[in-house]
């Protein structure tokens, strides 16, 4: 009886941990180009999961389809987040924005256009809502300031810098989305069948969710070792200095492996909300954060394949401890897991701490 | 800048005045004690978190679980000893379990996280407060999510006038005397050996080991007494005033949040800075509060990275190099 | 015993043996120079020495004490001092706190109370001529104002064994001269050993140290007194024998 459920959770660990690898393989990418923790990394699932509710509900667009809408919304989010916020903290030429180059402040000044336009286009809220206006006028004010004195780059404390300024702008990211959407649950159903193993029933969903997640993880790998601007990327994460000198504009691949890794966690929201049929909320990101950095630290941190693979380990000891703890009288099972994933996160830091800090 | 004998101390001043003057106002002007009470958190909250994240560099994100385990401390002691005849000595009790479970708890999270490294630390704290409450309603340990509600233990020790006078007036001085106890040990830290081997170890780790310094005893001394300030702060901000505990409520994460906001706009490391920040910071909310409800966040999140990318050195901070060899140089630090 | 004793001491990094099998003593009061070209292992050998990583074989021996598995703070209470390639002060304590903290936590730091320690990096303030900068924060400094705090530093926390990593480089003449003199100078005044990492042995290190110690990929070339060493022939071939070394480190 016991091994029959545990067999059976063990399946759906197996599929769930799919989706987990894919959803923090754009946290490893962006710690392994740029030594930076996305401390807000599960607001920008969490930003997929209402890209795929929005367009399921309201176009009527099957979730599979609202991937690449995602991944253009992650990329230019990534991008965003990147000049406006990370670049002058962690800018590999050791400069502040002043020295940027054209292109990043056709971003910046675009972005902003962009934030209001969409903002007047897309919401009511904009002639009602005096916050939006506060909020706008603060981050409008913060990128003419950025426009005019540039960043500072502060060597010492640049890591505390990148790690409050990634977790605000999850901050920030959940707030708006709250603004837009209120903080109610929500979910959708999208029934395409499901199959029964007899152990256990897999929907057609869950199953799609993490063939997709492997997809991605294969067209990832082959993007990385087979195309130009692949190899580039990755003569970052081997060697900084070492790629500039071969003539790769280190600061370009900075710029793009951070919205790279951002498109591919907002993709990875639409994919989770499979899985979460009445869990969409804006702040439904906290969980992930921390399961993705139980999961990266699993996979060695830096790398996006160790990530997919500690992803599936994670999904089979999430559900496998589910189904010991449900079995022990007096617990619940869903926070005791929860707990788990907590205390893995500190047991795994604890007996390898020079071979994580070793890891580049 | 010489600092010698009793002059040391001197920065004290502007902190005692800072928190007399707002304590005199809540007190002469009627009406205005709830955001007395407010500010008073704020400063503290600020006061105790920047022991640790000021003085090292080192962010706590799970910061919040420290006052939650406090507030747990005094919940404990009052609901489970009231009975016991010990009438207001259950408060004592309270404050000296919320010390230590707070101690116990930082010392739990310290043994890993404290061997670990900037981005790795902070990866290593993140969950503690979803962490803890789980545990807490997971293994249902103290009445699991039903939470503990002690208004009825707090009146039959107290009696029901003293119960009120606790949750409305007594609460908040307390408060006030957790946030001048901060302070002064954030001073005493400062001028003392604990200080200077954080500075040294904030600005570099590897000169400091090298310099003799043994960096894991001092960050385990500034982690220590920084969760044992908030698991105070926890027990009579949350514990003495609200009267009830429930775990979803004393482990939010967005008081961390605050904690970060409040010592960065007052400007991390800096004594008079959590005062600045609290002040600024409580009264901003204050105001959005009546203004526009729910919004601090929205606002107040873009004002940390500006503050982050721009100023640095947060208010206090800028205010210092401003003063600098003038006289009022050695009352602000 | 002398004041340091390195036993068949190795360090590995992955494949790489950055440091091979040295063996070396350092006595009392004694100046040496580590002379090796870029890539030689010179720093990697000091950050064995006190501490920065442990070596992988072979034991170290300071002041009579097995350190080998000391960390580095340990070391610098046995006293053991530094200086870094590029200066490393704490940069927004002031000169004279960062002198202090040499002071309170080095060698003799358990009997220094603060106030001590203040005092006596005024001493040091002294000694490195930058008395007018004593409030201001390090990390505003030029790089060999830096360099002179730091080296005060070391001085302050009162070693019997100070390592200078590349004390002299990127200087102009007039500047080593300078520092030169100043070296011999706190050699008399503090008498205590100082091993010495030069990229080149330079006419500044011949004035200076009675030893040299020529390091090789990662091994030990040559051991001998300053005199010989400028006109061995096995360092000459290391220096211009094989030009693609220096190019490729």
């Amino acid at each position: 009886m016991l091994f029959e459920q545990l067999s059976g959770n063990l399946i759906q660990g197996l599929v769930l941990g799919m989706v987990y690898g894919m959803a923090t393989m754009g946290l490893s990418l962006i710690f392994g180009v740029l030594q930076v923790v996305n401390v807000g990394h599960g607001a920008f699932i969490m930003v997929g999961a209402f890209t795929a509710l929005t367009m399921f509900q309201a176009m009527g667009v099957p979730p599979v389809l609202a991937i690449p809408m995602a991944f253009i919304i992650g990329m230019s989010l990534g991008m965003l987040f990147y000049y406006g916020a990370v670049k002058p903290l962690v800018s590999p030429s050791g400069i502040g924005i002043r020295k940027l180059s054209a292109r990043g402040k056709g971003v910046i000044a675009g972005s902003v256009v962009g934030v209001i336009l969409l903002m007047w286009l897309t919401s009511g809220f904009f002639k009602v809502n005096i916050a939006i206006y506060l909020f706008l006028g603060i981050v409008f004010l913060y990128a003419i300031a950025l426009y005019i004195y540039g960043g500072r780059r502060q060597d010492k404390a640049a890591e505390l810098a990148t790690l409050l300024v990634t977790f605000s702008v999850g901050v920030i990211l959940e707030e708006v989305v709250k603004q837009l959407f209120t903080s109610e649950a929500r979910g959708y159903n999208w029934d395409i069948g499901k199959i029964d193993l007899g152990i256990t029933v897999l929907p057609y969903t869950k199953l799609l969710a993490a063939m997709g997640s492997l997809a991605i993880a294969v067209i990832l790998y082959l993007w990385f070792n087979k195309t130009r601007a692949g190899m580039a990327m990755r003569s970052v994460v081997e060697d900084d200095v070492g790629a500039r000198v071969c003539g790769v504009n280190v600061d370009w691949q900075y710029a793009l492996s951070f919205s790279l890794g951002i498109g591919l966690t907002v993709t990875s929201g639409v994919l989770l909300t499979m899985f979460i049929p009445v869990g969409i909320n804006p702040y439904m990101g906290g969980p992930y954060t921390l399961k993705a950095f139980v999961i990266a630290v699993l996979g060695g941190l830096a790398s996006p394949y160790g990530a997919f693979f500690g992803g599936v380990v994670f999904g089979l000891l999430e559900n496998g401890s589910y189904t010991l703890f449900a079995n022990i009288p007096g617990l619940e099972p869903f926070a005791m897991t929860r707990f788990f994933s907590f205390v893995m996160l500190l047991v795994i830091l604890l007996i390898r701490p020079t071979g994580l800090l070793k890891a580049k | 800048m010489m600092v010698k004998g009793s002059g040391k101390y001197l920065p004290v001043v502007p902190v005692l005045v800072a928190y007399g003057a707002l304590l005199g106002y809540g007190l002469m002007v009627p009406g205005k004690w709830q955001l007395v009470s407010q500010l008073a958190f704020y400063c503290t909250l600020g006061q105790a978190f920047n022991l640790f994240m000021g003085m090292t560099g080192y962010v706590d994100f799970g910061y919040v679980a420290f006052m939650g385990v406090g507030t747990y401390g005094m919940a404990v002691s009052i609901y489970n000893l009231t009975d016991k005849g010990l009438g207001g000595w259950v408060i004592v009790i309270g404050f000296a379990l919320a010390a230590l479970f707070s101690v116990l708890l930082s010392l739990a999270v310290g043994a890993v996280a404290l061997r670990l490294r900037g981005a790795y630390f902070a990866i290593a704290t993140i969950g503690v407060n979803e962490g803890f409450r789980f545990l807490i309603e997971g293994a249902r340990i103290w009445n699991g999510s039903e939470g503990m509600i002690f208004t009825r233990h707090m009146k039959q020790a107290l009696g029901k006038p003293g119960a009120m006078a606790m949750g409305t007036f007594w609460a908040d001085v307390m408060m006030f005397a957790v946030a001048i106890l901060a302070a002064v040990l954030t001073l005493v830290y400062m001028r003392n050996k604990v200080g200077y081997a954080l500075t040294a170890l904030r600005e570099d780790e590897d000169a400091a080991k090298v310099m003799g310094i043994n960096v894991t005893k001092y960050k385990i001394i500034a982690f220590i007494t920084s969760a044992a300030l908030a698991g105070l702060l926890g027990a009579t901000a949350w514990a003495l005033k609200l009267q009830y505990v429930y775990p979803t409520d004393v482990f939010e994460i967005h008081y961390t949040v605050e904690a970060i906001i409040i010592v960065l706009l007052g400007g991390a490391g800096t004594l008079m800075g959590p005062i600045v920040g609290g002040l600024i910071y409580g009264i901003a909310k204050y105001f959005l509060a009546i203004v526009l409800p729910g919004f601090q966040l929205l606002i107040f999140a873009p004002i940390i990275i500006a503050i982050i990318v721009l100023f640095p050195e947060g208010t206090v901070g800028i205010l210092k190099k401003k003063l600098t060899g003038t006289a009022l140089q050695r009352y602000v630090i | 015993m002398p004041l340091l004793r390195c036993l068949n001491v190795t360090k590995r990094f992955g494949g790489l043996v950055a440091v091979d099998d040295m063996t070396f003593d350092v006595h009392k009061g004694e100046m040496l120079a580590i002379v090796g070209p870029n890539g030689a292992g010179k720093t990697t050998m000091f950050n064995l020495i006190n501490g920065v990583f442990p070596a992988d074989e072979g034991p170290i021996w300071f002041d009579g004490v097995d350190v080998t598995r000391f960390p580095a703070f340990k070391r610098a209470h046995l006293g053991l001092g530094r200086t870094f390639q590029i200066p490393r002060p704490f940069a927004s304590a002031t000169v004279q706190e960062n002198i202090a903290i040499g002071g309170m936590f080095g060698a003799a730091g358990k009997e220094i109370s603060v106030d001590e320690a203040m005092e006596m990096a005024d001493q040091y303030i002294q000694l490195i001529g930058l008395k007018d900068h004593r409030d201001k924060p390090a990390g505003g400094l030029t790089p060999i104002e830096k360099k002179l705090v730091e080296i005060a530093r070391a001085l302050a926390m009162k070693p019997k064994l100070l390592l200078m990593d590349e004390a002299m480089a990127g200087m102009n003449p007039k500047d080593i001269d300078e520092m030169v003199a100043f070296i011999k100078q706190i050699r008399e005044t503090e008498n205590i050993a100082i091993v010495a990492m030069v990229e080149h042995i330079m006419r500044a290190v011949a004035g200076l140290a009675e030893r040299v110690i020529v390091m090789h990929q990662g091994a030990l070339l040559v051991d001998e007194p300053t005199r010989e060493a400028l006109t061995d022939p096995r360092v000459i071939e290391v220096y211009l024998g094989r030009p693609t070394e220096e190019m490729n480190a």
